[in-house]
């Protein structure tokens, strides 16, 4: 996504320009929702949540900031509103913590083709990896390395200090990066 | 565990400086990993890891790390795919309908405003609106119960003290009115109105003349149907042998004799 071409999206929508919130609302759907698919774990939990953040996104437009900080905020409220509809469901059905080998073994919660698609390639690898991090990691990986965030705006997003920030996105790359290969070799992957 | 932790297994097998199988020889190592689950899992994917390893950076734990554990550099490289999913079809249209196009509350005086309006459409508003003014009506005049049992006792003296005067001074005027306004007697205000009065209309009379009609009709009848009952029950009496009641009874030498 343009900066710039955002960055006027942004002001248009502060305006009230109804065209300028569709657009955004196609421009960002696809970050929103994969982030959502990070906390959510579900297609359908994820585009429910995705739409709750951009309900949110819509009833907040007069406050949005502008220039460079809206990325970070833009993130901030998305986190936010994802682990509060973590909280609600975890209220309606118990977590369960999932070991690595589980997770392997898991068939894929959505059927037909194109989750049997998603699954079967690399992309399905990684997300399952990711589920099997812990949170915190899960989220330094996703917001460092999935989304592009620096180090900086991680830690302000995550209310934790930049140093933790640091050796937990080293020592989530290492775990992802094993879990991967467990579960390449769960799947008969080289 | 056998006074030698995971992290330290870890740390020895990805010290450069040592060879990666050195903590073979040491037994609590052994000992460790051999109950140890979570170690096992790790060198079981280090190893996996060391088949990919090609070189080691000299002075960099991070590169250490990523050099040994085969496929970090791809995950890193894969990564950012995960960043734009599609949503499926009719996701934006979905979106649009939730968030309704009303224009954006730019100022404090619509922001305070949308938020009054979401205050009042709360369920509770109403009791907390009433209990609101309970305790504004308590702090402004007092107690009510008290005053209620208060105003029960005292409000006749109060009506007293405070209206008594201008009352008793009514009360005089109303005598003096009554006594101005006393009707004159029947006998004067019959000549009176007998030396004005005009005489009444042909109908009124014929009115006035078939209504005496009526009236004395019906009392004959019922006279007529008083007595008939009560010779019925003086006869009823004799019959029975029972003195009949004084008010009822026949003149000399009525139904008896004959």
């Amino acid at each position: 996504m343009d900066a710039s071409d955002l960055s006027t999206l942004v002001e248009r929508c502060r305006a009230g320009d109804a065209l300028a919130w569709e657009a955004f609302v196609r421009q960002t759907q696809g970050r929103m929702f994969a982030l959502a698919y990070s906390y959510a774990g579900d297609r359908e939990d994820a585009r429910d949540l995705a739409q709750e953040i951009f309900v949110r996104l819509y009833e907040a437009r007069g406050q949005w900031p502008s220039g460079d900080e809206f990325l970070p905020w833009l993130f901030r409220v998305a986190r936010n509103r994802s682990v509060d509809y973590l909280r609600r469901r975890s209220v309606r059905r118990p977590a369960v913590t999932v070991g690595e080998g589980e997770i392997a073994e898991l068939p894929d919660p959505a059927p037909g083709a194109e989750a049997q698609a998603i699954a079967s390639d690399r992309r399905g690898l990684l997300h399952a990896a990711l589920r099997g991090l812990s949170a915190i990691n899960r989220e330094v990986v996703v917001l460092r390395d999935v989304h592009g965030l620096d180090i900086k705006q991680v830690a302000s997003i995550l209310g934790i200090p930049l140093g933790t920030v640091k050796s937990r996105a080293s020592r989530a790359r290492v775990e992802l990066a094993e879990r991967v290969l467990a579960l390449s070799r769960g799947r008969g992957e080289a | 565990m056998s006074g030698i932790t995971c992290d330290q297994i870890r740390a020895a097998t990805l010290d450069p400086g040592a060879s990666p199988r050195d903590w073979t020889g040491l037994p609590e190592a052994a000992a460790h990993v051999r109950r140890c689950a979570a170690c096992q899992d790790w060198l079981e994917a280090f190893a996996a890891g060391e088949q990919a390893w090609t070189s080691v950076p000299a002075d960099d734990f991070t590169g250490h790390v990523i050099a040994r554990t085969a496929g970090l550099e791809a995950v890193l490289r894969d990564l950012p795919r995960l960043a734009d999913m599609d949503p499926g079809l009719g996701f934006t249209e979905r979106v649009l309908r939730a968030t309704t196009m009303k224009p954006s509350p730019a100022g404090w005086r619509a922001r305070a405003s949308g938020a009054w309006r979401a205050l009042v459409r709360r369920p509770r508003f109403a009791w907390e609106a009433a209990y609101v003014a309970t305790v504004c009506w308590v702090l402004v005049f007092g107690n009510p119960v008290g005053a209620i049992e208060w105003s029960t006792s005292n409000l006749g003296a109060v009506a007293r003290e405070r209206l008594g005067p201008p009352v008793n001074e009514l009360r005089g005027d109303l005598e003096t009115w009554r006594a101005t306004l006393k009707p004159e007697p029947a006998s004067a205000r019959g000549t009176a109105a007998g030396a004005t009065a005009e005489p009444a209309p042909p109908v009124l009379r014929a009115w006035q003349a078939a209504a005496e009609w009526v009236r004395g009709v019906a009392t004959s009848v019922a006279e007529t149907f008083s007595t008939a009952w009560a010779r019925v029950v003086e006869w009823f009496a004799s019959v029975l042998g029972e003195p009949s009641n004084p008010s009822t009874e026949p003149p000399a030498g009525g139904a008896r004799s004959s």
